[in-house]
Formats: structure tokens, sequence, C-alpha cells
């Protein structure tokens, strides 16, 4: 060898210095400065990951833009949501890039280093060890393999350690009786899907309850239109008015008592036509008799039942019914249990009645937030040292002594059996953007492992999956790696399940709930609204903006009155009224039980003040909350009270109402006309074999036409249909449409301004108690009256049949939105703020932000089509169908949007086209909309 | 222009007055110190211009939001007060073109403020086309000029284009014809005047020396631009009228909009005529010159006028109720019931039931309640507008988009800012600018009446001959 030279001299540093750079695990978020194979700049990369918005574990699948992800939608694949997402799902990228959450760990509400609180958290540990006092784990529901075996193993180390899980919006009743039953603390998953007849006590389950998104695919699933499909009857019962409630083919409004006197009464039903004896006594009503009369009708293991009141005889009644029915195994899977809630209420109790005593030395709380949903519960003064794991500075870790903040979702591995044998993979997406540490990799180094290096979350979640998955998942998964591999890959891996053995509650020990005690006041419904859910995503101003699909407010909660009980009270829309010491606004809720105030939980989070100025600042433009107060307020503090007095209190407060006027049919001194809007039908009629499409709606074909025939989409002519019988109303669309289209968020007095910038809405009518959901965004027409009246044409047709919206050719005269009969524009009234830089990062930067004075909307989502055309192109084919999928259409769990081209006779939107129930929003106005609706179908008989 | 006006017929001037007077009584306000009356006016404007600007200023930079507009209704204040606006200017074009081709003499002492009156109504309403965009800084782009931006261009579909066109041509044609009207008058004050006032008054009169081949030619140029003027009078309310009409929007969808507008448009600017007249006799002391008589045939227009409007107001709820278009039936239904009856009854009873009140004669002669009465109809006029924009907007086809409507305090600062411009031009005009066509009134007034032999022994009109702007025929006469 010769002496160094220059050249290789340069060589060789040069070649250290790459491998010094070199971050070739893929575990860690790639930075653009060394280019990646796989990277182009400006294409987006999609990867499989798990959903973090609730406990349902649904699939994802993540859009990561120049390295930063951008949207979340349904993975389809994934066998739990099927490519559905609900809106919370689809709003958490931006809970990713808030800048509030914590920037590092805290010691004693000082922010100090990990190094630092580690040594003080390992004092901690040793010095409970030392004492043996009792060390306590608490959390919301975890099915995580990879965090269960962490606290395992972590607690080992412990004389005296317990894992308590609760759950805020707590399926705990139902779950006791469920352990009982099937010998482990699980829940059958409800099977929608494969019910002829469904029963619901209070079980929101289309919006809220335990796995909404999983739920509604299968609801869909079994209300097929076809001739010999299966159309599920849909029964419900509820106090007060939920999304389910207003989906079902009949509802029936009991308070809260008569809820559980209709279990009792449906219970006596039953048992009288299958002859079975039971000691509960109760008359069933007459539309109990029928509804019993169609469940023995039906065939064996057709039915289903599901409660969502957290009351364990209810709970067994209803389990008795099922049993009765035969329903465990069909439409009550246990071949696949349901860990998607876990939270056990005695647990908690004791851990309180422990910490009341002084016994717990040592609390951890992660993914929960005790001292916010169970107010005055644990006194977390008398635990020697509280570790919170909270992202946020949040009511229970400005309680705690050390925070050591856990990683956002999108920023850590991890895993989640939400069902059993289905286990849901998240991937690290973005490198952490503060400095927070996964929870594994804390406990692990508190228990003297690694030096904090962030790779070791994925190198325990990986062992964890060698060890007890790989076992699982049966001979056909190959080696580790290759199994490992597919589930990173596919967003989940499918284990087989256990095998479970149902054990039927006995008759004998059937009881019937006990009365809730007082008659004062009015009986208290606590809910968990769309979005908001138990208040964990109150740091999400998107989520603040969605309008409720029932209620259609926004930014607040309110205490639900019906009419009779708010005239009785004498007070209207937005008085404030004192219910139990909580002062809320009234909003008066038509079909709510006239005993019963409902409020709903989730608001008045600490931080929330933070969006006090999160719209325009102007003149006359009023704060979204007032300095220092929270949005809305906390309902928790209720909780355990079955009735509250409500008493009128000084003052107002105005609720933002995106829909203000809630019926088709005009003011009665008007005219009192029924708007056809909605084209409704009962499924008898739809079955009944009819002629030829015009009959069934009255086509309005042969008309003449002035305007020349001058477009005539020769290429593609995209298009929409919105099935009208599927639609929940469940909003997923209107924050997956935010996500996708940079659609700002305005504040509660834009909103109550009218000007609330969704390009997508959800009109909701209510007419003789029934409730009908029609999304609405801009109709493409083909002959568009906005683009006439535009003087700049920056409002245009395009040769595919898109009435495109030119942003830099508009000044703002607003012509376009008052000759639009759909209402579908948006106007740009100020420059809205777009100060936090963080949360810019959520923007997608195929989609421009808008400026002050233009006019804005639907736009199909024009950046997908033309993504999808230049990828077609690429790969030398002709565009196929589904290859574009518009935001609404891609995040919607019930299939109700169904986009693509008309001229392809083939695609699934011209078969919707042609479809007998396909109407278009005034037609007779002859603006040709590109959008088409399918008719309502209810499965009743008149 | 010069027919002998019939003996019998009530004298378009209260006294006799000899062309000396005429003269010197209307150039009496540009040449001594303004009275009282006019710095209170013109001080009370200002202070409103300035406080319009400072709204408008502030709608600029902070955006359209600081309106109580929505996402349903995109339009209230804004083109309320833009149609208001542009209706006020007919009627000046009406007296000074129409009622000049027609030879209604008694027009002469108001035409000039008439025509001044549309030159400012004009401006106070291209100002809202142009504010209410929510980028007016672009407001060009609507203008059909040659650019560099591809293949961009203008929207010959719009009705807003076609707006910049019959507004823009109607000021125009306004300005022209007012101008033309005061070139003999600029004479007469050159005349009168020394130093700067004298070079400018020269400027402005290009030259005239009262001979009568410059009279002849005078009176041909005029007489053309009368005609011109006239189909304005129709064209450009039936425009402005299209923007509404052109919609699918029920309430503006609707055919009988350009008459509707037209008669509106007259009526409005009629009773906005009145009211300036009524302050300009005050305020300038020319009530020799603006009688009873005018105030009475300015009444007489506006009763007529008023019927027009009333009818069109009826003619639409029947053709609603006719159609059985049941949008159209609730849109009339929920104007004259809905949230905005209010609006709706104001309108009414200042347009169709105020105007009744000037078939008496003896409140024609009544000079305060005429003037409170115009008020009461330009009020009347201002609410036709605001009805058919906001309340057809506000609920239309889908309940679900229903909203309301409420100004904020930015528009109504915004609007009494457009009356401060418009009177404080007006309150200027009257100062630097002889209010009434010196030319014209003594063509009419009692002593060009008289025979030529009677003229010697005339009082006082001895240095009628000295005047160079005696019309033609008065000229021969005193030859």
């Amino acid at each position: 060898m010769t002496s160094p030279t220059r050249r290789s001299f340069l060589k060789l540093s040069g070649f250290s210095m790459l491998a010094a750079c070199s971050r070739g695990l893929d575990q860690k978020a790639i930075p653009l400065l060394v280019p990646h194979e796989e990277r182009v700049p400006g294409r987006a990369v999609w990867y499989a990951t798990g959903c973090s918005g609730c406990a349902a574990g649904c699939g994802v699948l993540a859009r990561s833009r120049d390295g930063r992800p951008v949207k979340l939608e349904g993975n389809p694949a994934h066998p739990l949501s099927k490519g559905g997402l609900c809106a919370t799902g689809q709003a958490s990228v931006l809970s990713l890039y808030d800048s509030h959450r914590l920037h590092g760990p805290r010691s004693r509400g000082e922010a100090v280093d990990w190094k630092r609180v580690d040594a003080e958290v390992r004092a901690g540990i040793e010095a409970a060890r030392g004492s043996g006092t009792a060390v306590r784990f608490l959390t919301g529901t975890i099915h995580s393999p990879t965090v269960l075996a962490a606290i395992r193993s972590f607690g080992a180390r412990f004389g005296n350690f317990q894992h308590v899980q609760y759950d805020a919006l707590s399926s705990s009743a139902q779950l006791d009786v469920y352990e009982k039953m099937l010998g482990t603390r699980a829940l059958p998953r409800p099977r929608f899907d494969r019910a002829d007849v469904i029963v619901g006590f209070d079980a929101d389950f289309l919006a809220t309850w335990i796995s909404p998104v999983e739920y509604t695919r299968d609801y869909r699933a079994g209300r097929s239109l076809e001739e010999d499909g299966r159309h599920s009857y849909h029964v419900q019962f509820e106090a007060r008015v939920s999304l389910t409630g207003a989906n079902a083919d009949r509802r029936f409004v009991r308070s809260p008592d008569g809820l559980r006197d209709a279990i009792s009464e449906l219970a006596v039903a039953v048992a009288r036509r299958t002859g079975a004896s039971i000691p509960l006594t109760a008359t069933p009503k007459p539309e109990i008799k029928e509804l019993a009369a169609r469940l023995t009708a039906a065939d064996r293991g057709t039915t289903l039942i599901v409660c969502g009141l957290d009351d364990a005889d209810a709970q067994k009644t209803v389990a008795w019914i099922n049993t009765q029915l035969g329903n465990y195994e069909t439409t009550l899977e246990t071949g696949r249990l349901s860990h998607q809630s876990q939270g056990s209420d005695t647990d908690l109790l004791a851990l309180q009645r422990e910490i009341r005593a002084g016994a717990v030395g040592l609390l951890f709380v992660a993914q929960c937030n005790p001292t916010y949903d169970r107010p005055g519960l644990l006194d977390l003064t008398k635990v020697n040292t509280v570790v919170s794991f909270a992202g946020h500075d949040d009511e229970t870790a400005s309680k705690a002594q050390f925070v050591c903040p856990d990683h956002h979702p999108l920023e850590s591995w991890g895993d989640a059996e939400a069902v059993d044998g289905i286990v849901t993979v998240s991937q690290p997406l973005v490198a952490p953007l503060f400095q927070t540490r996964a929870l594994v990799d804390s406990l692990n180094i508190w228990t003297g492992g690694t030096d904090g290096d962030a790779s070791s979350a994925y190198d325990l979640m990986r062992a964890t999956w060698k060890q007890a998955l790989l076992p699982r998942a049966g001979a056909g998964a190959g080696s580790f790696d290759t199994f490992w591999a597919k589930a990173v890959h596919d967003g989940f891996a499918k284990l087989k399940p256990a095998t479970v053995r149902v054990k039927p509650p006995a008759a004998s020990t059937l009881r019937a709930s006990a009365r809730e005690p007082g008659t004062e006041g009015l009986a208290l419904v606590l809910y968990a609204k769309t979005g908001m859910l138990d208040g964990r995503h109150a740091n999400n101003p998107w989520l603040h903006e969605l309008p409720d699909p029932v209620t259609k407010i926004v930014w607040d909660n309110y205490a639900c009155l019906s009419a009779t009980a708010a005239s009785r009270l004498d007070v209207k829309e937005g008085d404030l009224v004192d219910a139990g010491g909580v002062k809320l606004p009234v909003h008066i809720q038509p079909g709510q039980h006239d005993d019963v105030v409902a409020i709903a939980l989730g608001y008045g989070r600490k931080g929330t003040d933070r969006f006090a100025h999160v719209g325009p600042d102007w003149l006359e433009g009023d704060p979204t909350v007032e300095d220092g107060e929270f949005v809305g307020k906390n309902a928790a503090v209720l909780r355990g009270k079955a009735r509250v007095a409500v008493k009128t209190a000084n003052g107002r407060r105005v609720l933002a109402c995106t829909q203000p006027y809630q019926s088709l049919t005009v003011p009665e001194e008007l005219g009192g006309d029924k708007r056809p809007m909605v084209h409704e039908t009962t499924l008898k009629e739809h079955r009944r074999p009819s002629a030829s499409p015009e009959e069934a709606h009255g086509s309005h074909g042969g008309s003449v036409d002035l305007w020349p025939d001058d477009h005539r989409f020769k290429g593609h002519h995209w298009a929409l249909t919105a099935d009208l019988s599927a639609c929940t109303g469940c909003s997923a669309c209107v924050i997956g449409c935010q996500a996708e289209n940079n659609v700002p968020v305005v504040g509660k007095d834009e909103v109550a301004r009218a000007r609330e910038m969704h390009w997508i809405r959800i009109d909701r009518y209510r007419d003789d108690g029934d409730v009908a959901h029609q999304p609405v965004m801009c109709q493409q027409c083909d002959n568009a009256p906005c683009e006439t009246v535009c003087p700049v044409l920056a409002t245009v047709q395009s040769s595919e049949g898109l009435n495109q919206q030119v942003y830099n050719r508009c000044v703002g005269t607003r012509y376009c939105a008052n000759n639009c009969p759909y209402k579908v524009r948006r106007f740009n009234w100020f420059d809205y703020p777009h100060d936090d830089r963080l949360a810019n990062a959520s923007l997608n930067p195929d989609v421009v932000v808008r400026s002050r004075g233009i006019m804005e909307k639907c736009s199909f989502c024009v950046q997908r089509i033309t993504e999808a055309k230049a990828e077609a192109k690429r790969e030398g084919r002709p565009l196929r169908d589904g290859d574009i999928s518009p935001a609404c259409v891609q995040s919607c769990p019930a299939d109700a949007l169904v986009f693509g081209d008309r001229n392809d006779p083939d695609s699934a939107v011209s078969k919707a086209w042609t479809d007998r129930r396909q109407y278009r929003l005034l037609e007779e106005l002859n603006t040709k909309p590109s959008v088409g609706y399918l008719s309502l179908v209810r499965n009743r008989d008149v | 222009m010069s027919d002998a006006v019939s003996e019998l017929r009530e004298p378009l001037t209260a006294r006799p007055v000899s062309y000396a007077e005429i003269t010197a009584d209307i150039a009496r306000p540009l040449e001594g110190k303004p009275t009282r009356l006019w710095y209170l006016g013109i001080g009370i404007s200002g202070t409103a211009l300035l406080l319009g600007m400072l709204a408008i200023g502030y709608t600029i930079s902070t955006g359209i939001g600081t309106w109580g507009l929505n996402r349903t209704v995109g339009w209230a204040f804004d083109i309320t007060n833009f149609v208001f606006w542009v209706g006020i200017g007919h009627a000046g074009t009406l007296i000074s073109a129409v009622l000049f081709l027609f030879r209604q003499r008694w027009r002469t002492a108001v035409n000039r403020s008439a025509e001044a009156m549309t030159i400012f109504a004009v401006l106070c309403a291209a100002l809202f086309p142009l504010i209410h965009m929510g980028r007016p800084w672009l407001a060009f782009w609507p203008m059909p000029y040659p650019n560099l931006r591809g293949s961009l261009w203008i929207n010959w579909r719009s009705p807003l284009f076609w707006d910049v066109i019959a507004i823009s041509t109607y000021f125009i044609i306004s300005a022209t014809f007012w101008y033309v009207g005061l070139i003999p008058d600029f004479a007469t004050l050159r005349d009168r005047f020394r130093g700067l006032k004298k070079k400018v008054f020269s400027f402005l009169s290009l030259g005239w020396n009262g001979s009568a081949r410059t009279w002849q030619r005078y009176e041909v140029v005029y007489l053309l631009l009368a005609g011109l003027a006239t189909p304005l009078v129709f064209s450009v309310h039936t425009i402005v009228s299209f923007d509404f009409a052109t919609s699918v929007i029920p309430g503006w969808h609707t055919t009988i909009f350009p008459p509707y507008f037209v008669a509106g448009a007259i009526f409005s600017g009629l009773s906005m005529v009145l009211t300036l007249m009524l302050v300009a006799r005050k305020v300038m002391r020319l009530e020799n010159y603006i009688t009873k008589g005018h105030v009475g045939s300015m009444c007489k227009l506006i009763i007529g006028m008023g019927g027009i409007v009333g009818l069109a107001y009826a003619t639409e709820f029947f053709i609603a109720w006719y159609s059985g278009n049941p949008y159209e039936q609730f849109v009339f239904m929920n104007r004259a019931l809905g949230p905005f009856a209010w609006a709706y009854w104001i309108m009414v009873s200042c347009n169709v039931i105020v105007p009744q009140l000037f078939w008496s004669g003896r409140i024609r002669q009544n000079l305060a309640l005429v003037f409170g009465l115009s008020l009461l109809i330009n009020v009347g006029m201002w609410f036709e507008r605001f009805v058919i924009i906001v309340t057809s907007l506000h609920r239309d086809f889908l309940p679900s988009s229903w909203a309301s409507y409420k100004p904020t305090l930015i528009e109504v600062v915004t609007l009494i800012g457009s009356f401060g411009l418009f009177f404080t031009l007006f309150f200027l005009f009257c100062r630097f600018l002889p209010v009434i066509a010196i030319g014209e009134i003594k063509g009419v007034s009692q002593w060009a009446q008289k025979k030529p032999q009677e003229v010697g022994s005339g009082g006082g009109g001895g240095d009628g001959a000295a005047d160079s702007t005696v019309n033609g025929q008065t000229e021969e006469a005193n030859a």
C-alpha cells in the first residue's frame, strides 16, 4: 500500500463522513437532506398505520408529503374499519402539529431534560420498592400487546402493583356482565351486518359507542336495497336524540328509567313467546309486543340487541334476550372478542379508596385524565409521587410531580389488538417534533434499559411480537421477519382467534334495574358528542368547529331540553340554565324526552382557553370564548347523578348553529309547503317492481334548453352520487375535506354569522319526527349559474365537467355565491389566521391556501384527479374506476358517496346514475348538476 | 327653447326680474361669502364623508367580513346602496334631457342641479361595486383592456360587466351634457371675475363669445346630447336590473324588473331632486327661481311614477301566485310576512301610500311637508332595493342554507359616508358653480317674454346688452 495521496485521503474522509451521516434504520424518519430512492419531492408516500382517535383500533393509511404526514384515511384492507375513518380519526393529524403539546418532560411543573426527570423518577421507583407501598398504573383502555407487556414487566419489579383501566365513556357494567359469561373481560363483537332486526337501547353505535366506524360499515352492509339482499329493521329506544336514533327505522323516546323498563318489557314479551320463565314482571307496551313478535319471528341468530346503558341489570337482561334469540356466535361474535373497551369502574373505585387511605405511594397515569373526567374522585395530593405520560399539560398532568410526555402516535411505533386476533400496527411517519418519548421507552429506561435511544420502542415491539404474537399467527406466517414485514406493510396482522364458550346468564338471576331515586328536577343524560368524545381531543379546533351531526351547533356544549321542558322552565334557545351547578346555554332539541336534560361530555377542558382568538380579529368580532374561559363546561362533575335540578340562570350565550332552519317544510304562515330536497320512499315501495326509472320518480326529460350544446365532455365527465339511505350524517367527510383542502378554522363568532368555511356540509332535515341527512357539496353543474355571472371568468367549466374556481383570478364580487341555488360557495371574508407555523405543517401542499377576498368551494378534489391521471399516464394505462377518490368519498364509513366518470358506462357512478332512486337537487332549474342523490329508503310499512 | 310662454301660464319666476338681476342673483353665491347654513351643511356632510372614508379604509384593510354578509346573503347594503344611487341619478337625466325634448320649460330652474345630482349620484353609486369587491385593488380586471394574461378576458355574459359599461357610459354622457350646458354660464362668470377665477372660467368657457352663431351651434349640440342621454334613462337601470333578472334566485329572476327598475329609479330620483331643490332654494336664497310651481310639477310627476311602482309591486305578487312556482310564491309571502316584513312594509308605505298625499294641492304648496314626504320616498326607495336583494337571498331554495342578515356599524357608516360624499359635492357645487342655468332661466323670465316694443321702457334691462349670455332670441330682441 502506497502512502495516502490527497485524492485517497479525500475519498476516505468522504466515505467516513457519509458513513457517519447515514441513518440506515428505517424506523427513523428520513431527513430530506439524504435523498431516498423512493422519495420524490412533491410525490406523496402512503404508510399503513393505526388510528389513535379512540380505542376502536381502526386502520389508517397516512399520506406523507415531503416527510410530513398531512392526511389520514381509512385503510381499505383493514378488517375492522374497512377503509372508513371517522371525523375524530381524520382530525388527529392536526393534533400532531399542535404547538400546545408538551415540548419535553417536566418535573414539578418545571421544564427539565430527560436525564433529570429519569433520575428523579428512578429515585421514586426505588423508594416505592424499598417501602413496599402500593404502586398503581392507571390508564384508559389499553389493548396494545407491547404496552401491556411493558406494563406487566414493569410491574413485576414491585411487590404491590396493579394496572387499573377505566374509560371516561364507560362500558364497565356491560363488561362486568360479559366477564362472567365469557370468562374474560371482553365484549362480544356486535355484527350489525348479520342482523335482520336491530334493537338499540341508548347505544349510539353509529356515532360514539365503542367502535362507530366498524359498526357503521357493518350496519350499512346489512341494509342492502337489492331484491334479495338483507335489509335490517332498526328500532332505537333512547332518551335524548342520538345520531343512531335519527337513523333508525323506528325510534321510541323513553326516559332513562323508561329505557330500563322497556328492556324488562321486552324480556317479558320475548319470554312469553319463547315460553321461558323469568322473574321479571312488566307489562309490555304495544310497540314492545310488536317488536318481540318481530324478533321471535325472525330466524334464530339474525337479530341483535345492543344496550349502551351503564347498568348491570339491564345489560344482563339484554344478554339474556340475546341468548333467547340465539344471537351469540352469529350477530354477537364471540370468536373475535372486542377489547375496545376494557375499563372497570370497580377497579377505579378501589383505587380511590386506596388513595384516600394513603396506601398508594407511586401512581402512573397514562392515556387518561381522571382529574378531568372523574372530578374529585382521586385525591392525587395523597399520593407521594404521580408520574403522568400525558402529551399535554392537562388537568391530571398539571397535578403530577413528573410529566414524561408520550409521542403523538404518528411519531412512534405502536400496536393495538382492538379485536381478538386483529393487531393493528402503527409506525412513525415523522421524527418526534418535540422532546417526547414513547411510554414503553420510558418504562424500559426506568427499569434499567438502554440509554433512551428512541429505537428501543421499535425493539421492544418487535420482541413482543416475536414472543407473543408470532406463535398465534399460525403456520402460514413464515419467519418472524416475513410476518413482521407483512404486518408493517399491511398495517395489521391477522392472528388466530381464541375460542371462547359463552355461559348464558341464568334466567333466575335477572332483576329489574333499580329505579333512579328522586323526582325533582330532570333526569340527567350525559353523552359523548361526535368528534369530541370524552374530551381527549379538546385541543383540536377542527373537531370544535365540526357541526354536531344532531344539533349542527359548533364550539359549545349545552343543556338539551325538549320544547315542553323548555317552556316549563320558560327558557328559550341560548338562555343560560343552571343544571346541578353547571351553567349552560339551552338548546331546544325536538324529539327528546320531556323529563330529560342531556349534556355533552368532553367540554370545559383545560387549555381550550387558547381558542379565544381562533377566528379573525376585527371591530365587531366576538371571541370564541371569553379570555380565561374554556370551550364549553365540564359536565363530568355531574357524573353519578340520576337527576339534576335545572333552574334558569341570568344571561344568554349565543349558540353558533350552521343550520338554523331545520325542516324541509317552510313556515306554516308562509305557505307551509314541503320542499322536495330529500326524496323518500319505503323499502316495500322501493322493492315493488316498477316499469321504468321514469316512473319511479318522474324524470324531467325532454326539457327545452336555451343553452348551446357547446360543452359535451368528450373525455371524462366526473360525477358523484350520494346515497341518502346510506348516509348516517356522521360528518367524517366534513373533516376529511377540511384536512385535504386546507379549509380554515374561523371560530364561533364567524359560524354564528353564517360564515363557516366547510366545503361539504350535511344538511339535516327533521320533519314529523323523521330525520334525513343530505351531504351537499358543490354540485359541479354542467349549466352552472355561478359561471355566467362572474365578470372576470374566475369560475369556468372544465372539459371534464368540473366547475373550476380560479382563485388568482377572483376579484370577490360574490355574485356567483348569490346565484348558486345550492349555496355551496364559501367566501374568504378575512385573512384567516395562519400564525401557528407548526399547525401550518398540516396543510396539504397540493392545495393552495386561499387569501382574503376570494371565493372558494368544493373542487371534487381536483388535485387528486390530476394526480391519478398523471400516475395512470406514467404507468401507460387508462384511468380505472376507483383510481380517484375525493377526500369525502374516501372517508365515508358507510360508502354513501361514489365518485367516478359518467362517460365510463361500467363505472360505479354510472350505475348509480341510472339507479331508480337517482334524482338531482333542483333539477327543474336545468343546472344539470354532476352530483346525484339516491333517495332515502326507510324500512317501514307506511 | 325660446318659444314664448303663454301668458295664461303661471310665470316661471316668482317676480319679474331683469337679466342683470338674474345674473347677479345666481352668481351671488359664487362671489360673496357663503351663508352660515352653507357652512353648517358642508360641515355635516364633510364629517359624514370623512367617517365613510374611515369605514371604507377599514373594510379594505381588514376584509369584507367587516360587513354583516354571510354565505347566504352575499350582497346587502353594498348593492342596495349602489342601485339606490344609480336610481337617484336618473331623475337628473330625465329632467335635463327628456323634459328638454318635451319642451317642459319649467325644467330650467332645476335642470342644472338635477344634472349635478346625476353626476354626484353616479359617483356615489360607482363607489359601491368598487368597494364591495373582495379584492378592490383588482377592480380594473372587469375592464376589457388588452393584457398580457394569456387568454384571460372578461365574461361578456356577466351582467356585472354590462353594469361596468352601462354606468361608465352614463357617467361620461351625463358629465358631458352637464359641462356643455355650463359653457354659457362659465362665460358669464368669466366676465364677472378677475384674476385666477377669470382665468379658470375663461378656460372652461372654451372661448364663448355669445354670438348668434355660437348660440345656434350650442343649441344643436345640446339638443343632440339630450337625444343621446334620453335612452340612457331607460338603458342604465334596465341593465342594473339584469343583475337580478338574469339570475336564478326566486324574487330576482323576474321579467318585470327592467321597467320596474326604471320607474323606481325615476321615482327615487325625482324625490331626491325635490329634496335638493328645497335645500338649495333655502340655502342659496333662490326662492325667486325655484317656485312653488316647480315643486308642484315635481310632485305631480312623483304621483305618476309612484303609481307605476305600486303597480309593479302588485304585479310581482300576482305573477308569483299565477306562476304556480312554489319557490317564487314563498319569496313573496316571505317578503310580506317573513322576518324582513318590516322592511317590506316600510317600502310599501313610503312608495305607494306617501305619494298619494300629493294629490292634494294644499300639501303640494306646503314646502316643509313636501320636503318631509320627499325624504320618506327616498327612504322607501332605499328599502325597495334592500327588500329585493336581502329578502330574496336570505331564504332561497334549500332551507338548510337559510340565514339572516344584520348590518354592521361599518356598513351603516359607509352608507352615511356615501350621503356625505353626495352632499359635500353638492354643497361645493352650490358654492362654485351656478346652480341655475343662467342662460336658460333668462329665456323663461317674464322680461324675456315681453314684446320688442316694450323692451325700451322695460325697467333695468340696460345692461342686458352687455351680457354675453343672453340667449339667441333675446339678443335679437335687444338689437
